[in-house]
């Protein structure tokens, strides 16, 4: 395809981009002409991406609100404001339910939701300054239809989608659209949780992560900043807390 | 894995969304075939043809693809909008609505499906509707034959996901078209959109473009461009 329209130019943070799908996000939109923001809680893998990629490394703690503000502070200072915004990072673990510790589920919800909401709230405001934003929040498959052992983590992502749809609803009129993609199965670091929990290696866990999908291959994360270039771009306007699903047929709603 | 497309075919092409969709892929380098019931697209290659005639429709896609090329991918949008009550609306009303929407859209698929299968790449775009999630009180017959098209969407997704064709739902909530313009109704759209106004042909298209255009693993789904009328 062409340039998407109303990507080139603008500044975008991503969040959790140091490696997996928020570094295949950071690439895409680098290709598209953004000034790509590449946050992740590791420095170095941070600035890592940020070098290949020709943006800046923003390492911080996403679920630590004086951090987020200090960060979105320092931003603005010297990029200007964000107005395109990608909500990617993620914790997980898997554990039988009964077995989850408080402590445990607590840490999906503070890093994976809170962390989430935390990065809108600071990044509104400039956004409504402007006039425009896009936000795209990653949720999961899980997170739309629930797995067992991953509990917390699928009622972490669950939460994203009814506060991403609340924030779209609040927003639209604004010219800000914030929605949502929802991956299958992919490819990336956060498999080896899965293929740890199955008593698989990574590569034994992408076999049979294909094998069960429709289409054959397992997800891969440029298909899903594929998905997330689309609804940053200036047309996606028109969808307004909307699940986008790129699971190779797996889920079907 | 991926083949850039290079054709498409659009059904209902001539107006509306159908024309916004053809602007859209021709921008994107596509060649692109019209199959409509009225004259006047602008396109690469057109047929007059009436989608309720499964047979025309198959001749028509042998006959474009002549002029084009094989196609790569298809957008059905070919229908209209009619309102109605369950105890007015007449056998011989759900009937044509039913054979427009559910059998014109049908028909096309099977006119490109095997073509797509056998060459082991192809993406579909079907066009349904935000009533066919929530429903249309005015009228039910659209609703029903918007929401058979999801139902049928994900049926064929997986059929010929393994031959490496996507097929995918775009469910526009109200827009600016003739079609919504002759509503009595239409006022009253915008303030009912968390969105406050209604969608542009030109967004509906993007939505069509990333879906057909871009490589990913999105099959089965159904897209909303709605406004926020439904999420």
């Amino acid at each position: 395809m062409s340039k998407l329209r109303g990507i080139d130019g603008r500044l975008v943070l991503i969040s959790g981009a140091g490696q997996g799908i928020g570094r295949a996000t950071a690439e895409r939109l680098a290709s598209e002409g953004a000034r790509v923001l590449v946050n992740d809680i590791n420095p170095e893998t941070a600035q890592i991406v940020a070098d290949r990629i020709g943006g800046t490394a923003v390492p911080f703690d996403v679920s630590d609100a004086a951090a987020v503000d200090l960060a979105l502070t320092r931003i603005e200072a010297e990029h200007g404001v964000v107005t395109l915004l990608v909500a990617n990072h993620a914790y997980m673990t898997m554990a039988p339910f009964v077995d989850h510790s408080e402590f445990d589920f607590e840490r999906h919800l503070t890093v994976n939701l809170i962390g989430t909401a935390l990065l809108m709230q600071r990044c509104l405001p400039g956004m409504v300054e402007s006039g425009y934003g896009r936000i795209v929040a990653m949720t999961s498959e899980w997170g739309v239809i629930g797995w067992p052992n991953a509990t917390a983590y699928a009622a972490s992502k669950g939460g994203i989608i009814a506060l991403t749809k609340s924030v779209a609803r609040a927003y639209a009129a604004k010219g800000i659209a914030a929605n949502l993609v929802a991956p299958g199965t992919t490819d990336t670091p956060q498999l080896d949780v899965d293929a740890i929990d199955a008593g698989l290696t990574h590569e034994e866990m992408v076999a049979v992560y294909a094998a069960e999908s429709p289409l054959g291959r397992i997800n891969r994360p440029e298909d899903m900043a594929a998905t997330i270039a689309f609804l940053l771009s200036e047309p996606a306007v028109a969808l307004v807390g909307q699940v986008i699903s790129p699971n190779g047929g797996t889920t079907r709603l | 894995m991926s083949v850039a497309p290079a054709t498409a075919l659009v059904t209902g092409g001539a107006s509306g969304i159908g024309a916004a969709c053809v602007r859209a892929l021709r921008e994107q380098g596509l060649l692109v075939g019209v199959i409509d019931l009225a004259d006047g697209a602008e396109a690469d290659a057109f047929m007059q043809v009436d989608v309720r005639d499964a047979a025309a429709v198959a001749a028509a896609v042998t006959e474009i693809e002549g002029l084009i090329g094989p196609i790569d991918c298809l957008v059905t949008t070919a229908g209209y909008y009619r309102e109605g009550s369950i105890t007015e609306l007449s056998v011989a009303d759900w009937q044509d609505m039913l054979a427009v929407h559910v059998g014109g859209t049908t028909a096309a698929f099977r006119a490109v499906l095997p073509g797509m299968t056998s060459r082991g790449h192809g993406a579909i775009c079907a066009i349904g509707s935000e009533l066919g999630l929530c429903g249309d009180p005015f009228a039910p017959h659209y609703a029903a034959a918007k929401g058979a098209i999801h139902a049928l969407v994900k049926s064929v997704a997986p059929e010929v996901a393994s031959a490496n064709v996507r097929v995918n739902v775009i469910a526009p909530g109200p827009t600016d078209t003739p079609l919504l313009r002759d509503d009595p109704n239409f006022a009253s759209y915008s303030s009912t959109l968390p969105l406050g106004r209604i969608i542009q042909p030109d967004e509906i298209a993007a939505a069509v473009c990333f879906v057909l255009l871009e490589d990913t693993t999105l099959t089965g789904q159904v897209v909303s461009p709605n406004g926020g009328a439904v999420m």
